[in-house]
Formats: structure tokens, sequence, C-alpha cells
């Protein structure tokens, strides 16, 4: 019986690879919007902001037992540099999962003993972290502490005499050991406009693919071939699951063409993972497809699934990022998109080309499958329904 | 042995009664026709042993399985030809074959042997490999019928299988409807085409507005309508005489064996050529033309005509 599933889905992809028309739109033109797109919009995400000093914000995690750490940061980086940055207080983990995930560019850690080792003259006071090669961001706060370091001692010693003033570092010394320097190795590059686009019309083609397939699927509904296949040996789940595993081969090879097509003519790095790259893929594939045949049990004529269907795509791709770059959003709506099948799959890719490991994309990987199974076993529920009413 | 029972079926869209509690049964290796015009309510009483839709009421066995309770087991009894054209036109007669054979769990070498058979049976195997949409509609009817016997059914239901084709395929799906039963194959045939009923099938039932209004052989339907001839009369003009001429008639036939309908007057007669001169010069005795007179022997077209009073392609 699972073979007349293998066989539905067969037929499917048979009758898509002899439809020419559809394999170009299949294949061909994702490619031509990706790399048009990129081109388009090739400025938009080089890293060229970081010649210009734009205001940034400036992550601080401040344990100071004294007072200069409290100084540094609310006198120094909070309203003297007001103009330069923002600052955010933060948990350690918290700022390093900031960073990590491209939302902060730079944070200092102020140790506990920041004040006490500052007038004693000792090292390693305050840990600055940030995205490898952050730019002029990491020196600009570099600069203010080791400045910070220089001065204020001297200034608290001339107007209190009372603190005491321990060991015998110069202040040049001082400045050179203030800071622990550590970059977090967890993103590597920041992710180009060909990137992006590549997996936001990736993720967007594949929709459209999903949306073809099923409403080629209604409309077999409507005709007398989906009669004929009912009265064959061929049961409800067969017949769904036919759909769905004939919508992911489909699926599959699309993604496989965009994701080699654009390594190979645009040179778009998709990651190091390339087990993350083919996971996901198929975990977005599946989430997609089960989507799409949870529509298709319950849409009951092409000609309103086409409608829905398109207006569906575009309402997803906008949410989901395939049309202007999530960067530009705030982090709820960042964080909300996420469950949408496109979006999370959107966003995996963008961890996966700025340096995510297998492991760290299983979450989304389980997310994207359990969505797929989800519609999948709801698109069942209503067939069942479906056919309880009006069929024998 | 009976192979079909059909006891008091009903089906209701809503208020609208499709099928009103119809009852019949088939004989194992037996032709039998549900002939009636179109919207009668043949494709739903199909539908429903078939197993697409429930019934409202009454009961259907195949094979002695009851239909209703379950529906997969009778399936694989019976093969279907629809009346549309079920097959993927973009594949080839013999990937549609292979696909609808693959349906019914077969495989491999047993699998390409069958297609092999059926494509000569309907006698494609030279187009075996050409695509579907190429073919014209005689062709697509037979690999319609092919794709049906592929899993060598018990019982093939035939849903007026012979629409808007040519002369030429008609045959020949004619001579393999009845090859196909000659070999023991039960048939279930629906039509509106009288005469390809009175070829292919043993027993027909008549059906109309739902109802099964009449049930038995060819010969049996006849007698019932007293094996009588028909005199159809065309006139020049219709509807200002009809009650004058029906009256003029009484003499020669009973009022209900006489049907005025548009220009049409259809007298029904065991003896035609004794009456006809008669019935011309009452008929033209008021000054009304006649404009043709055809007498045609009795047929299923009559017995419908008289328990209806409506023509079969109306």
């Amino acid at each position: 019986m699972i073979m007349t599933s293998w066989w539905l889905a067969w037929k499917d992809l048979l009758i898509i690879i002899r439809d020419k028309k559809a394999l170009l739109t299949l294949i061909a033109m994702p490619l031509l919007l990706i790399a048009i797109l990129g081109s388009a919009f090739g400025d938009m995400m080089d890293g060229e902001e970081d010649v210009t000093i734009k205001k940034f914000t400036l992550g601080i995690v401040n344990l100071d037992q004294g007072q200069l750490g409290g100084v540094l940061s609310e006198e120094v980086f909070e309203k003297d540099l007001s103009d330069q940055m923002k600052v955010k207080y933060y948990q350690e983990e918290e700022m390093v999962e900031k960073i990590k995930d491209h939302k902060l560019d730079v944070g200092i850690v102020i140790n506990e003993d920041f004040t006490a080792s500052l007038m004693a003259g000792e090292q390693a006071h305050a840990k600055l972290i940030s995205v490898p090669d952050p730019g002029i961001k990491a020196t600009i706060v570099s600069s203010v502490i080791e400045q910070f370091a220089q001065t204020v001692p001297i200034e608290a010693m001339l107007a209190n005499k009372a603190l005491p003033v321990q060991g015998n570092a110069s202040s040049e010394e001082r400045s050179q050991n203030l800071l622990n320097e550590t970059s977090i190795d967890a993103n590597s590059n920041p992710v180009s406009s060909f990137q992006y686009y590549a997996a936001a019309m990736g993720v967007m083609f594949l929709l459209m693919t999903v949306v073809q397939g099923v409403s080629a699927m209604i409309l077999e509904k409507e005709q007398v071939v989906f009669k004929r296949l009912l009265i064959s040996n061929l049961t409800y789940i067969n017949y769904l699951t036919g759909k769905m595993v004939g919508l992911i081969l489909i699926s599959l090879l699309q993604a496989f063409v965009i994701i080699i097509g654009t390594k190979l003519i645009f040179g778009v790095d998709w990651g190091d993972s390339i087990s993350g790259v083919v996971i996901m893929t198929a975990a977005f594939v599946i989430s997609a497809c089960g989507l799409g045949v949870m529509a298709g049990s319950i849409i009951k004529t092409e000609k309103a699934f086409n409608a829905a269907g398109m207006l569906g795509t575009q309402i997803f791709a906008a949410l989901g990022g395939s049309m202007v770059p999530l960067y530009i959003f705030p982090d709820w709506f960042v964080s909300v998109s996420k469950l949408l099948p496109n979006g999370l799959a959107l966003q995996t890719y963008l961890d996966l080309m700025s340096g995510a490991s297998f492991f760290e994309i299983i979450p989304a990987v389980l997310g994207s499958v359990g969505l797929g199974l989800l519609f999948f076993a709801i698109g069942l529920f209503r067939l069942s329904i479906e056919r309880r009413g009006k069929y024998a | 042995m009976n192979i079909l029972n059909v006891q008091e079926l009903g089906k209701s869209f809503g208020k609208f009664e499709a099928v009103k509690g119809v009852s019949f049964s088939v004989e194992k290796g037996e032709s039998f026709s549900l002939l009636g015009p179109n919207g009668a309510g043949k494709s739903t009483t199909i539908n429903m042993i078939t197993g697409l839709y429930p019934p409202t009421s009454g009961s259907i066995q195949i094979t002695g399985v009851d239909v209703i309770k379950n529906p997969k087991q009778a399936q694989k009894s019976i093969g279907v030809v629809p009346q549309e054209i079920a097959l993927y036109e973009t594949l080839s007669a013999r990937e549609n074959l292979k696909f609808w054979g693959r349906m019914y769990d077969l495989s491999g070498n047993a699998l390409e042997k069958v297609v092999d058979e059926v494509l000569e049976i309907i006698g494609l195997t030279d187009r075996a490999k050409d695509k579907v949409s190429t073919f014209s509609g005689g062709m697509k009817r037979r690999v319609n019928i092919g794709a049906a016997i592929l899993h060598k059914p018990e019982v093939l239901i035939m849903d007026e299988p012979t629409v808007g084709i040519d002369p030429q395929s008609r045959n020949h799906i004619l001579e393999t409807v009845k090859r196909l039963n000659n070999e023991g194959m039960t048939i279930i045939y629906t039509s509106h085409y009288m005469e390809e009923v009175e070829y292919l099938c043993e027993r027909i039932g008549i059906i109309d507005h739902g109802e099964l209004i009449a049930c038995g052989t060819l010969r049996e339907l006849r007698e019932s309508i007293g094996d009588r001839s028909r005199i159809i009369i065309s006139l020049d003009n219709e509807g200002s005489h009809h009650l004058e001429i029906s009256s003029l008639l009484e003499g020669l036939a009973v009022e209900k064996d006489i049907l005025i309908k548009d220009k049409l007057l259809t007298v029904f007669h065991k003896e035609p050529q004794a009456i006809l001169s008669e019935l011309i010069q009452l008929v033209t005795k008021d000054g009304t033309k006649i404009t043709s007179v055809e007498i045609v022997e009795p047929n299923l077209e009559s017995v419908f005509l008289h328990l209806t009073g409506r023509s079969l392609r109306n």
C-alpha cells in the first residue's frame, strides 16, 4: 500500500518534468531573480556602514563593586557619548547571545574589581566582546576605556586624596592590560546581499512551487481522475502521503538547484555546514509542503486556491523576510516571523551563512519538521471528515 | 448467482431526490444496462454502487460484500469506466495504464504483461508510447476502458462510455465490451443510446426521474407495451388541433397509446399497416397537413416513450 503513495508521487514528478514551462519556472526563474536582486541591492549589506560612524548600541554588563564602573557606564558611555552610541545593560550570557545573533556589535563586561584593580594598577579589569572584525565600533569603545583608565584614577586621586593608591604600575602599562578583548567565533562574517537574497528568494520560490503543486492537487480533486483514484486501492492516507511526497521531491529538486546554482554561478557562500544546509532545506520543504497539503485539503476549488495561494505566498514572503531584509525590523518582529515556515527557514539559512553549526540549527530543524507533520495531520483529518460526509 | 444486489437504493441532495428506491440485481457473467435520459439518476446510482457516494437509504452488495460498510473491499472486484476521460494527458497510453495498474497494487512483470494485453484489447499497441493528449476522443475512451480492466475485475461498470465519439471508435468499444462479457466479465452499462443497449445487454433497467420504471429482457420490455409498433406522423402545425385529433382517433387506439407533442403525433398499435390509411384520413380531415409518416418497429425507445411520454434523448 505504501508503494501506491510512491507511484502517485512519481506520477506527479513525471508530469512536472514533462512540462517544459513549469520546469523553466521551477529552475531558471529563481536563479534569474536572485541575480537581479543580489546585484540591485548589492550595497545594502556589504558592511559598508562600518566606514561611517553611525550611532550604535553598546551592551554593558557592569559587575563592578566600586564606583568607577558606574562612572564609565553612565557618565562616559551613556551621557558623554550619547551622540555616538546607545547603552543597554544586560546579564553577561544575554549579551553574548545578542552579539552572536548580530543584534549587538560590541559589548563590555566590567569586572567586579574594576575600581579596586584600576586604583591598584592591576591587570584585566574589563572584557570587550565583539564579533570578529567589528569595525570602528570596537575601536571607539576600547579607546574610550583606555582613555578612562589613564585619566580617571589620577583625577580621582586629585579630587579625593582619601582614595588609596596601591601598586606602582605606570598609566601606560595599566591601559595596555586593562582590556581583555574577546571575539565570538559563532558568527563569522556578516551576510552579503547576494547571500541574503539567495536564501530569501530561494525560500520564496519554494513556497511558490508548493502553491503550484497544491493548485494541481486541487485541480485533480475537481476532476474525474480523483474519483478513479478513490475507487482504486488507494486510501485517503495513501493519497495525501503521495501528494506530500511528490511535492517534497519537486521542492527538494528546486531547492538544491537554487543552492548549488547560486554557489556555482554567483559564488554564494551558504556556510560551512553542508549537512546543516541539507537538513534545514529538507525540514523547510517538509513544513512548506505540509502547509500546502493542508491548504489543498481544505480549499475545494482551484480558482479559489489560486487567488488565496498567490496572496498568501506574498504575505508569507513579506512577513518572512523574503522581500525586505529582516535586519530593518525590530527584534520582536523577527522572532514572530520565525513562526512562519519560510521565516524560520530564512533565519536559519542566515545563521548557517554566518557560521552556525549543524547542532545549533537542530531546534529550527525540529520545529520545521514538527510544523510540517502537524499541518499534514490536520489535512488528513480534514479530508477524512470530508470523506465521511460525502463518500461511503 | 447474483454478483450485484441493489435494494431500495435512495439518494437525496438536500431536498432533491436524485434516486428513489431503486432495486435490481445482476447475475454473474450477465450484461445489464441502466437506460435513461440525461439527468435520470443513472450516474448517481453508479456512484453509489462504486462506493463514491453513500446512499441516503437502501443497500448494495457486490460479490457478497456490503459496499456501504466495506467500500474498499467491494471496490477490489469492480472496474469503473467513468463518463469523462479519467487519464493523465501528458503521460503516454502505456504510462497511464502502468500508473492505474500500480494503483491496484500490480507491479513488475505481471504489470508489464497485463499492460501489453490491455493495449492489445483496446487496439492501441502501436500507439502505446504516444501521449494521450495526441489521441482522438475515441482513442482516449479506449484507454479509459483499458485503465478499468487492468486488475481483471469481476464486474465492469461503464457509465456512458461512448459519449461524443466517432462511429468507428464506438464500434470498437462495443466490440471490446462484448468480448469482455463473452470472456465472463459481468458488465453494467449505462447509456441513453438504446441501440448500444439493445446490442450489448441481456437485461435492461429503465430509469427516469430517479425511479426504475421497468426492468427485464428486451423481449419482456417489448411485451410490456404489447409489442406495438409506433406510427409517427409529422404535422405542419402544432398545438391547436391536439384535442380534436385525440378525440378523432379514439376509435383507432386507446387514449394512452396516443401521444401528441410539438408537431409529432405518435400512435402505438400492433398492426400499424391496418390502421394507417384511416389514421391519415382522420388527421387530415380538418385540413391539417402531414409532412411525413414513419412506422417504427417496437424497440426500447418505444418502451421508454410509452412509459414516460418522453423521448430518451430529450
